[in-house]
């Protein structure tokens, strides 16, 4: 393990550079992104004033501003460029260059990533948090933070991570056969973007959608996490929900060396 | 006549532009097809979205399921236009100007924004047309709104000046690579509050309603306008202040654009 991390880090060095260069950018994106979170605020705060019922679908306004943000935090820190940057290389050669070294191919990117990431979070992880519990405050008087709850989602959002990692390391393997363009990402970041309950929470679909969204990758990538944080599962379904999570790191990662075995024997590089 | 010959003469350049683009867009024909198929998801998944909202609650303060489609499909016109037209002006924030590259439109026999608007045709947007116009399809009988010769008159004028309010929002923040040499993430972050006009104004707090009607008068592209049809009152301001708005932020942004390019030094060797 500590070899791994010796050989890996100077990737999440490199990581951290590239990411501190575009940090301001990465700023003023942010920023336009959180507006939509504002947007489902308000847009919800309203429907809650409308419908005259104190829940939905188990949720309370404030659990449901809670999982607005939170989701969208958990979707920022757990995104993952894999795709794109896979699709890139297999796209532009430089994959072979990758395939001569005594590395390997997808830890070097997870590293890389995680350097690119340390800078994401330290930016907005601490704030959104706090913003979060402030607002658990002052609406409901009494301090919020559990910390068992947070405990338990920052475990889920690692696993997250992970599997989000390497669902799209599989995703951009596709590029060996399609040469992904731009639409087939678009594409795939919107499909993934609802079932895994960013745009609305896996409970208010139909029972049957709901049960089976929730077997999928996707629900491990947000959904689960943020229904930690919000506290809304019991202790069975919080350990169902970590052995499924833990199902599809594992599933991912053998898949992952499978379809890279498979696509180094028949690759063929452009312009390479 | 001096006039209408340079109008004809900027139509036809036009033409060949979008024929190029199309030429491109043939020899990516399943990247285009997915892109698109996207957009419409997208919107499809928003909409469904609305729908879950409506199965649980009679109306939004006030609004019933139909007018906050009608409002959400025609917010989508303006800006798909807009989309189309314009998406060029994203590339000078972002990277023709920090490339240096913003030179070769110095040497064109045109003005520099008609070079630089015409040189891209983005189709893509046509998803996100045709969801806005079938949304309006499937809302505008079950409103109440009365289409006469007046009112396709004025939708015509609002969608119009509506899609200059966007095009005037990523003028004036695009304009400042001229100085900054990059600005791709100021248009963005303005942009994106293009968003909060999709719903009634009145779902939200005064801070965010002064914002997106006076600040960034995104609000004028669709709910004010939207109003209009859908309650029949106050036209002065609703499709009046569309017109100012879009001729305000258009004059401004060519103001700043004219002086961006004086103060454009092209970087690199």
């Amino acid at each position: 393990m500590r070899k791994v991390f010796k050989i890996y880090r100077p990737f999440t060095h490199a990581g951290v550079l590239i990411a501190a260069q575009y940090r301001a950018n990465f700023f003023f994106f942010i920023l336009g992104d959180i507006l939509r979170c504002f947007i489902n605020y308000f847009l919800w705060h309203a429907v809650f004033t409308s419908g005259g019922e104190k829940t939905f679908a188990g949720f309370s306004e404030t659990d449901m501003v809670v999982y607005i943000f939170i989701s969208f935090l958990t979707s920022v820190i757990a995104y993952s460029d894999g795709s794109y940057a896979v699709g890139e290389e297999i796209r532009d050669g430089n994959i072979a260059m990758r395939m001569i070294k005594p590395i390997r191919f997808d830890l070097a990117f997870l590293f890389q990533e995680l350097g690119e990431r340390l800078i994401t979070v330290t930016l907005i992880f601490a704030p959104m948090m706090l913003g979060v519990e402030i607002y658990k405050f002052v609406v409901t008087g009494v301090i919020g933070f559990n910390i068992v709850n947070f405990i338990l989602y920052l475990f889920s959002l690692i696993l997250a991570y992970l599997i989000t990692f390497y669902f799209n390391v599989c995703y951009g393997y596709s590029a060996f056969i399609l040469k992904n363009l731009w639409g087939a990402n678009f594409l795939k970041d919107c499909i993934v973007g609802f079932l895994s309950g960013g745009v609305i929470p896996l409970a208010f679909l139909p029972p049957v959608v709901a049960v089976t969204l929730n077997l999928l990758p996707f629900a491990s990538q947000t959904y689960i996490p943020v229904m930690m944080y919000v506290g809304m599962f019991d202790v069975p379904t919080i350990i169902y929900s970590f052995a499924l999570q833990i199902f599809w790191l594992i599933f991912f990662i053998i898949l992952q060396q499978i379809i890279w075995n498979a696509c180094v024997k028949r690759m063929s590089v452009q312009g390479g | 006549m001096k006039m209408l010959r340079k109008i004809h003469r900027m139509f036809k350049l036009h033409r060949i532009f979008i024929k190029q683009d199309l030429k491109k867009l043939m020899e990516y024909k399943i990247d285009f097809l997915t892109g698109a198929i996207g957009m419409l998801l997208t919107q499809a998944i928003n909409i469904f979205f609305l729908s879950v909202i409506f199965a649980r609650i009679p109306n939004l303060e006030g609004y019933s399921f139909e007018q906050i489609i009608f409002i959400y499909g025609f917010a989508l016109l303006p800006k798909s236009i807009d989309h189309l037209f314009f998406d060029n002006l994203w590339a000078i924030g972002h990277f023709i100007i920090r490339k240096g590259d913003f030179d070769k439109y110095l040497t064109r026999p045109v003005s520099t924004l008609f070079a630089v608007t015409v040189e891209k045709f983005q189709v893509d947007a046509f998803g996100e047309l045709v969801v806005g116009i079938m949304l309006l399809g499937y809302s505008v009988p079950k409103i109440a709104v009365s289409i006469n010769f007046v009112n396709v008159i004025l939708f015509v004028v609002a969608i119009f000046f509506a899609t200059f309010i966007y095009t005037g929002v990523k003028l004036i923040t695009s304009a400042i690579a001229f100085w900054t040499k990059r600005s791709g993430n100021i248009t963005y972050m303005f942009y994106m509050i293009n968003d909060f006009a999709k719903y009634p104004t009145t779902i939200y707090n005064r801070v965010v309603r002064t914002v997106i009607t006076y600040i960034v008068p995104f609000a004028f592209t669709a709910f004010f306008p939207a109003s209009y049809f859908i309650t029949g009152g106050n036209v002065w301001y609703n499709i009046g202040g569309t017109v100012v708005m879009a001729v305000v932020l258009m004059a401004v942004g060519i103001f700043v654009w004219n002086k961006g390019v004086s103060a454009y030094e092209s970087a690199g060797s």
